[in-house]
């Protein structure tokens, strides 16, 4: 159940963590996902550590085949998570594209 | 003062859609008194362990409701820990004893899952993670998935190895009528399944499944009576991001060496273990992080039967089947795999009796390993 107020509360979380670049520690590609992401399945998902140590565990989009591998360079931007519910505020956070 | 299991049941594990939440809660304790020969006036209290009541059924309030059901006005209580939720519950109730404040308590391990579609069972069982991982679209095949990859590259574990796990424990559950599968599998059929998770394909992972177990515990002894020498529980970050270690799960080491130290007993001695094997890489895992095998060597001694029934000369594992074949209805399980251990020691398992069962060994796992519990048992 998605909350405009924790929501709200999240985005300098989020704010904090974007633009930041990192390397992947390991992946998967999700094919049966949860209810809000059945129309973007199948899709990768990463763990990966950023320079200053923190690790995070996201989306990698705008990606190749050849992208989803130990080490690949990666950095934060800010994407829609999934869709609105009926308060009709978009949720937005944390997913990870490749360097090149 | 010691602690004993005096009565152990578990249901029929599997879909089943034309049975109740309380008829599988009557069905369980009703059965677990009367194996424990004590009437139900004698329970002082009631432990329910279960996850998702709330998020797939809508119903909170669980010790009372299953209070009613089962006729007993005594204190009763619900506890949570993710797919850890049934060896919670025992830990507490061993507390509640060992405190003194009871002398015989019920504890009853339970989930409801089919009743519900498998994006919904996903969303709810992602409860269990961190804010990170469900807005990432995690999902627990995910997150093992990873761990998975990563065991892979950094021991040179094979997808075919993990197979074996599946592979053993679906034979085992095929000796035990309660379980969900009873077909056996081959490492072939496991690698040609439909990819959940890659690396982790569909006959990797446990099923989503209904079912109950109860034990009756005292701290009186009585014919039949299975001892608890240890209970502990370990807890680690909700998220893999936040780990330490991610090719083993630090909350399971530190529960089984508590254990072994107030068992007295070393991992050697276990002849019989109940481990979470929700996907097969926890196995190897639970295998590993419970000192039975060294690092990076357990999914080898998997695939050559060191751990099956019939074959293995030290240790069997998951004689029930296991969560991949005997069913994981995550409230249950943590109980379930104690009345499977109570079973061996008695003797009383039939075809999947373990030779030489003294001491048993129950690994209960909540999340992706943010908590731990680990029971064992002595005859």
């Amino acid at each position: 159940m998605q909350s405009p107020v924790k929501i709200w509360r999240n985005q300098k979380n989020i704010a904090n963590l974007v633009g930041k670049t990192g390397k992947i520690l390991s992946w998967t590609i999700v094919r049966v996902p949860p209810g809000d992401f059945t129309d973007q399945a199948p899709y990768p998902v990463v763990l990966v550590e950023l320079e200053s140590g923190k690790r995070v565990t996201c989306q990698l989009v705008d990606y190749e085949e050849s992208n989803l591998a130990f080490g690949q360079s990666v950095v934060t931007i800010i994407r829609r998570v999934t869709h609105p519910d009926s308060d009709g505020v978009i949720p937005y956070g944390i997913k990870a594209k490749p360097l090149v | 003062m010691k602690i004993y299991v005096n009565g152990a049941v578990t249901t029929q594990f599997g879909e089943l859609w034309g049975v109740s939440p309380r008829s599988l809660a009557r069905g369980s304790v009703e059965s677990a008194l009367k194996d424990a020969g004590i009437e139900s006036g004698q329970v002082e209290a009631l432990f329910v362990g279960n996850m998702l009541s709330g998020m797939l059924g809508g119903q909170e309030h669980l010790g009372a409701f299953f209070a009613e059901e089962l006729g007993l006005s005594v204190p009763a209580f619900k506890v949570e820990g993710a797919c850890a939720s049934g060896g919670l519950a025992l830990h507490n109730a061993v507390n509640s004893l060992l405190s003194g404040q009871y002398a015989t308590v019920a504890v009853l391990g339970i989930e409801k899952m089919t009743d519900h579609k498998p994006e919904d069972v996903a969303t709810a069982l992602m409860g269990a993670g961190s804010e990170e991982e469900r807005s990432a679209g995690a999902t627990f095949p995910g997150l093992y998935a990873m761990l998975a990859r990563m065991h892979i590259q950094e021991f040179g574990t094979t997808e075919e190895q993990l197979a074996a796990v599946a592979v053993k424990n679906h034979y085992h559950a095929s000796l035990n009528p309660n379980a969900q599968f009873h077909n056996l599998l081959t490492v072939e059929q496991v690698m040609g399944s439909s990819k959940v998770a890659d690396p982790l394909k569909l006959l990797d992972c446990s099923p989503i499944s209904d079912g109950a177990a109860a034990v009756i515990l005292s701290s009186k002894k009585a014919k039949g009576s299975v001892e608890i020498a240890a209970s502990v529980v370990a807890t680690d970050s909700l998220g893999l991001a936040q780990r330490t270690h991610l090719t083993q799960l630090t909350s399971t080491q530190k529960a089984a060496q508590k254990a072994y130290h107030i068992a007295g007993i070393r991992a050697d001695d276990v002849r019989v273990a109940e481990v979470h094997d929700c996907f097969t890489i926890a196995e190897v895992l639970a295998m590993e992080d419970l000192g039975f095998f060294p690092r990076g060597e357990a999914a080898v001694a998997i695939e050559k039967g060191e751990t099956r029934l019939g074959v293995s000369t030290r240790v069997v594992v998951n004689p029930s089947g296991g969560l991949k074949g005997c069913g994981h209805p995550v409230g249950a399980t943590g109980v379930k795999q104690v009345v499977e251990l109570v079973e061996q020691l008695r003797g009383s398992a039939g075809k999947r009796q373990v030779d030489n069962a003294t001491i048993g060994l129950s690994h209960n796992v909540g999340g992706s390993g943010a908590t731990a519990v680990v029971h064992i048992l002595k005859k």
